[in-house]
């Protein structure tokens, strides 16, 4: 027979670790009532009368106990010194900090910075290749990326000045007709472009690309 | 060799030889060779649950020696894999069994060459009761979540432990401890077994020590039978820490079977209840409670005290 219930440590009283937390205490409490208390079906007959109240002092007093942090300390330490709980209980952790809920890279994202582009129009007008360009009847995709070429611009500076995505860009100048944009929309993505390579007369750039543009589609 | 596993509940109607019959046809199912034994000895019901309403022989034949050999006793059932030993049809004197001849059956019993043999025991806590179940380390108590059912079990729960202490002494030191027991803990010690085994912790250490690895060694099993929805659930779990705690026995809770009034239907329509209703919360429940027995490979000492 192992050793009688007055004789077990209020931990085993309750069946708790000896580090348990104050809301783990209060929930065997719980539990060990609905077991023991007078109307309890799981110890109908177990015990006699005086047995019964003998156990529910004990465990009354293992939660009061238990329970309290001063008294709870000090039982501790009176367990300590009978050998029966070897390990001191360790100071309680450091306070955690708050944890993000989302784990997000806070690291700055690296990217190119531009400077807004200066102004193009003397050295339009100076460049003779752009005039060349501008002087044909017709005006390509190719046309286009020659004359930013000329001026030393990157796509990506244009598509971060007119907001309009690179692979669009890419698509006009590279010529490749059926993935264009809808009408409407090339149309403006056109003129943006040219405004933001300060060439002029933009309206009238803008229809000779349509018109080579439209000339050029199947349809 | 076989499983033994005795199935009592100290309280009459609590459902034993209906969770028999089911446990070995489960059991049969799953290929085990499967005997059942009706050991409710004066009122046997088992040979109805199982569908043999007029076995042809029984245990009474090999009690009155009209067979020498237990094996001759036992009879088919139309389930395929499972059999019986019935104890219907035998005379009225047969509840007062004496010593010799349970010695005899419980021998027979053990020798029986079956993979799982379940013994239907009867209700109350007489010596026939508790040395059948004590022939065998494996062994499940059922009752009912009421008040007078849990009492019984209990009851045939610490009956059977002391069953197991008497086996120990012979008549004259039995009594010396009890009367010591008596003397030593005050007025009524000798009832609990608590004070009783600290008395022989004192007395006899050999004899503690064996009787610890006895009872540390017992594998027992609880199932809460007739569960209605409103009952507490973790009934169980809280009984069988009550006997670990208090008694120092290791009962495992081996689960809840919902109550379902189709069980008396299927009881009274003599058919089986798992096939005809299945799909039941109950039958799922047995088939729970089935595989802990049907698949129990533990190991069987029996008879280790004659």
């Amino acid at each position: 027979m192992q050793k009688g219930f007055d004789q077990l440590t209020y931990y085993e009283m309750l069946d708790i670790r000896p580090d348990a937390a104050p809301f783990e205490v209060r929930h065997a409490y719980n539990a060990a009532l609905s077991m023991y208390q007078p109307g309890a079906l799981a110890s109908y007959s177990f015990f006699s009368e005086e047995e019964r109240q003998e156990i529910l002092s004990l465990i009354e007093t293992a939660y009061r106990t238990l329970i309290s942090d001063q008294a709870r300390r000090e039982y501790d330490e009176e367990l300590i010194r009978r050998g029966e709980l070897d390990v001191r209980p360790e100071a309680p952790p450091p306070p955690k900090k708050t944890a993000p809920c989302f784990d997000i890279s806070r690291a700055p994202v690296v990217k190119a910075v531009f400077n807004p582009l200066p102004d193009y129009r003397d050295r339009i007008r100076q460049s003779e290749l752009i005039g060349g360009i501008l002087a044909k009847g017709e005006l390509r995709g190719a046309d286009l990326k020659q004359i930013r070429t000329e001026l030393g611009v990157a796509v990506e500076q244009i598509a971060k000045e007119t907001k309009i995505r690179r692979d669009h860009l890419l698509n006009m100048e590279e010529d490749r007709i059926a993935r264009l944009p809808a009408t409407v929309f090339l149309k403006g993505f056109v003129k943006s472009y040219l405004k933001c390579l300060c060439v002029e007369p933009v309206e009238e750039l803008s229809a000779r690309y349509m018109k080579t543009v439209s000339s050029r589609s199947p349809s | 060799m076989a499983h033994l596993w005795p199935i009592g509940g100290g309280k009459g109607g609590s459902g034993k030889s209906f969770l028999t019959s089911s446990l070995g046809r489960l059991s049969a199912e799953l290929g085990k060779k499967t005997l059942v034994i009706d050991l409710d000895l004066g009122s046997a019901n088992l040979h109805t649950l199982v569908g043999v309403p007029y076995p042809q022989k029984g245990l009474s034949d090999f009690i009155r020696k009209k067979i020498s050999r237990l094996e001759d006793a036992v009879v088919e059932t139309p389930q395929a894999n499972l059999f019986l030993i019935s104890g219907a049809h035998d005379n009225f004197d047969i509840a007062n069994l004496p010593y010799e001849q349970k010695i005899k059956t419980l021998r027979a019993i053990t020798k029986l060459k079956y993979e799982r043999i379940l013994l239907d025991l009867g209700a109350g806590t007489s010596f026939n009761t508790l040395d059948f179940f004590l022939i065998s380390q494996n062994g499940i108590f059922i009752t009912t979540p009421e008040p007078t059912s849990v009492e019984n079990v209990y009851r045939l729960i610490r009956a059977i432990y002391f069953r197991r202490i008497r086996y120990c002494f012979n008549a004259s030191q039995f009594k010396a401890l009890e009367s010591e027991t008596d003397r030593q803990f005050g007025n009524g010690a000798m009832n609990k077994p608590i004070y009783m085994m600290k008395m022989i912790a004192k007395t006899d250490v050999e004899k503690y020590r064996q009787l610890q690895e006895e009872f540390g060694a017992y594998r027992f099993k609880l199932v809460i039978n007739q569960v209605r929805k409103h009952d507490n659930t973790a009934l169980g779990l809280q009984m069988s820490r009550m006997m670990e705690r208090h008694l120092g026995l290791h009962v495992e809770f081996a689960g809840n079977v919902a109550y379902d009034d189709h069980v008396h239907d299927a009881i009274c329509q003599q058919v089986c209840f798992l096939e005809r209703y299945s799909y039941t919360k109950t039958a799922g429940d047995l088939r729970e409670v089935g595989k802990q027995v049907v698949h129990a490979t533990g190991r069987q000492l029996m008879l280790h005290y004659m």
